[in-house]
């Protein structure tokens, strides 16, 4: 069963003038209990009140929300609050209240009758978490961004909730307090199996974190899908130009004591890169790093060679995009159209691709 | 003139330091009054002003029209309903309140209660959108995130209470409509400098213009001080 059903999400907000806006139009989703669903797009598409309605603190002008097949949409202000109290949100900009940064993060469990000493507690710990030692009687307003940002993470992390909503949250953030982010999100996805629908600017954030992906432009989604779908096979000019390509695959990685190469296993193939990553990680390999040959190459310095059909082609003018199926994976790749005409490259045709184990990224 | 003005301040002084009693009976009357008066507006407008600045309604616009027309009402024209009101042959009559000191507490009431709902409203407007919804998202019911604004908005509301108490510790007109200014019994600061005055007596009405002064000064310094604190 669904954990969230959104169907047919419309969203109009009146101006000033008594004219319309409108922000969302026709929005359907379905998110898994436990899954990783990422809006990416650009700024003003309407991410943030998605992520409003769906954190139920705004209403749709259209369309329904059911969680566990209940519709939200019409729900008394006292249910509601029930439902709410088990979805949180972490805004891009964390608000917080005038209170120190202790009694902030308490909140949560404080409106939920929670005993104080249990209040005392699990704060103390989580302040721990997220390095916020010191701070406890600090006002919180007069945190910096980051830190603030940490309490904010942790006003939500206490509460435990099903689904944590997070809006465009690493936006702002200095690389230390993304990487205390990244730390956050992993274990509330891997340890704590928690349901997560996050939107984000940031396509390597999209990458690392999402089982599915929609594109959201002027209000509609474009497109959904899971990540190398999405970076392969933009359906559309703009998911193109604005998420880009990008060679995704899940997979396995094991250092090679013998030869000190970290072997990465993608179903039937095995991928050699230089980074030290291990275990579950997400390959990155950009199109325009693998080359592509007919002949098996001879003393190369690519680590990686595969042989494989090419599945398609797309002409984009100067450029063009090939997709070669290599056993169970499909690798796009851009070659110029004079080296095309050159190789003679037409769908089924059999060749050879190659990258360095330096291009391959592993998340 | 310049003599009067002197004679009146140096009475003044004499009287406030013999402990006259008719002035500390007038001290204490007009302060229960207005107090009583402050107290009840701030308990019925804050859940006024705040549903107000907190819901959506039909009619919202002209609730706001209506409160700010009532915030710069005219007292005395306030006084004179009041008045009708609980004249003898008005509908309240029977009750025999006219002339008490509850008269002036409920007059100075009606006066207090927009300026409070008025103040308490834009202070809760005023509040960060994000922050409601911050609060609403933390899992806080409709009583709870009422409480958190009201405790967000705590410097702007004391601030809106005090100016109330302000003008209606210095009202007179509506005062002395439903009160009478009877001595002992229902004259405060402003009814008897009135008086006072009229009948050439300066030192003692420059006597309590001094001590609404300081009253006045005292509540400003509260309120600044307030406002310094957290800064």
């Amino acid at each position: 069963m669904n954990l969230l059903e959104v169907q047919n999400i419309s969203k109009d907000f009146f101006k000033n003038d008594d004219s319309t806006q409108n922000v969302l139009s026709d929005i359907s989703f379905n998110v898994k209990k436990g899954e990783c669903f990422t809006i990416i797009g650009p700024n003003g598409s309407g991410k943030t009140t998605l992520l409003r309605i769906l954190g139920l603190v705004e209403d749709p002008t259209d369309g329904k929300i059911l969680y566990l097949g209940k519709e939200m949409t019409n729900l008394s202000r006292k249910e509601k609050t029930k439902f709410r109290r088990r979805i949180s949100f972490v805004r891009q900009k964390p608000v917080v209240m005038s209170t120190s940064v202790e009694r902030n993060i308490g909140y949560g469990l404080r409106v939920r009758g929670v005993e104080e000493r249990e209040i005392h507690q699990k704060t103390k710990e989580i302040i721990e978490i997220v390095g916020l030692k010191g701070f406890e009687k600090k006002k919180a307003r007069s945190l910096s961004g980051g830190e603030m940002q940490r309490v904010a993470i942790a006003m939500n992390f206490i509460i435990d909730p099903e689904i944590y909503l997070l809006d465009e949250v690493s936006a702002n953030l200095d690389p230390k307090n993304i990487t205390l982010l990244e730390e956050f999100i992993t274990s509330i996805k891997e340890d704590r199996q928690k349901t997560i629908i996050m939107s984000t600017n940031d396509r390597m954030e999209a990458i690392k974190f999402a089982d599915r992906i929609a594109v959201l432009n002027n209000g509609r989604f474009t497109q959904i899908g899971p990540p190398n779908e999405i970076f392969i096979s933009p359906k559309d000019e703009f998911s193109a130009l604005f998420v880009g390509y990008e060679n995704i695959f899940p997979g396995i990685a094991e250092i090679d004591e013998k030869t000190g190469l970290n072997q990465v296993r993608i179903n039937d193939i095995v991928i050699t890169a230089s980074s030290r990553v291990e275990g579950d990680v997400k390959v990155c390999i950009r199109p325009e790093s693998i080359g592509i040959v007919k002949e098996p190459p001879k003393n190369t310095s690519y680590r990686n060679t595969f042989k494989g059909q090419i599945e398609n082609i797309r002409d984009l003018g100067n450029i063009c995009h090939v997709i070669v199926e290599c056993g169970s994976e499909r690798f796009l790749t851009t070659i110029t159209q004079l080296s095309r005409e050159k190789l003679g490259l037409n769908k089924g045709t059999e060749v050879f691709i190659n990258f360095k184990a330096t291009d391959v990224k592993l998340l | 003139m310049v003599n009067e003005f002197i004679d009146g301040i140096v009475e003044a002084f004499a009287l406030l330091f013999s402990l006259d009693p008719e002035i500390w009976g007038i001290i204490l009357l007009s302060l229960r009054v207005s107090g009583t008066a402050i107290f009840v507006a701030t308990l019925v407008s804050l859940p006024i002003g705040s549903f107000i600045a907190l819901r959506k309604f039909s009619g919202k616009k002209f609730f706001t029209n209506l409160i700010n027309t009532f915030m710069g009402f005219p007292p005395v024209v306030m006084g004179l309903l009041i008045f009708l009101l609980l004249s003898k042959s008005g509908p309240l009559g029977s009750l025999g309140l006219l002339y008490s000191p509850t008269a002036m507490i409920v007059a100075q009431l009606f006066l207090a209660i927009p300026i409070i709902i008025g103040t308490s409203k834009a202070a809760i407007e005023s509040i960060n959108p994000d922050l409601k919804e911050t609060i609403l998202n933390l899992g806080a019911n409709e009583r709870q995130l009422w409480w958190e604004l009201i405790k967000e908005s705590k410097k702007s509301i004391i601030a809106g209470v005090l100016v109330a108490f302000g003008q209606a510790i210095s009202e007179v007109g509506a005062v002395m409509i439903v009160g009478g200014n009877i001595r002992w019994n229902t004259r405060t600061f402003t009814t008897s400098i009135v008086l006072q005055t009229r009948m050439g007596e300066f030192g003692m009405a420059m006597a309590l213009g001094l001590i609404l002064i300081i009253i006045t000064f005292s509540l400003n310094y509260i309120l600044t001080h307030l406002q310094m604190r957290d800064k």
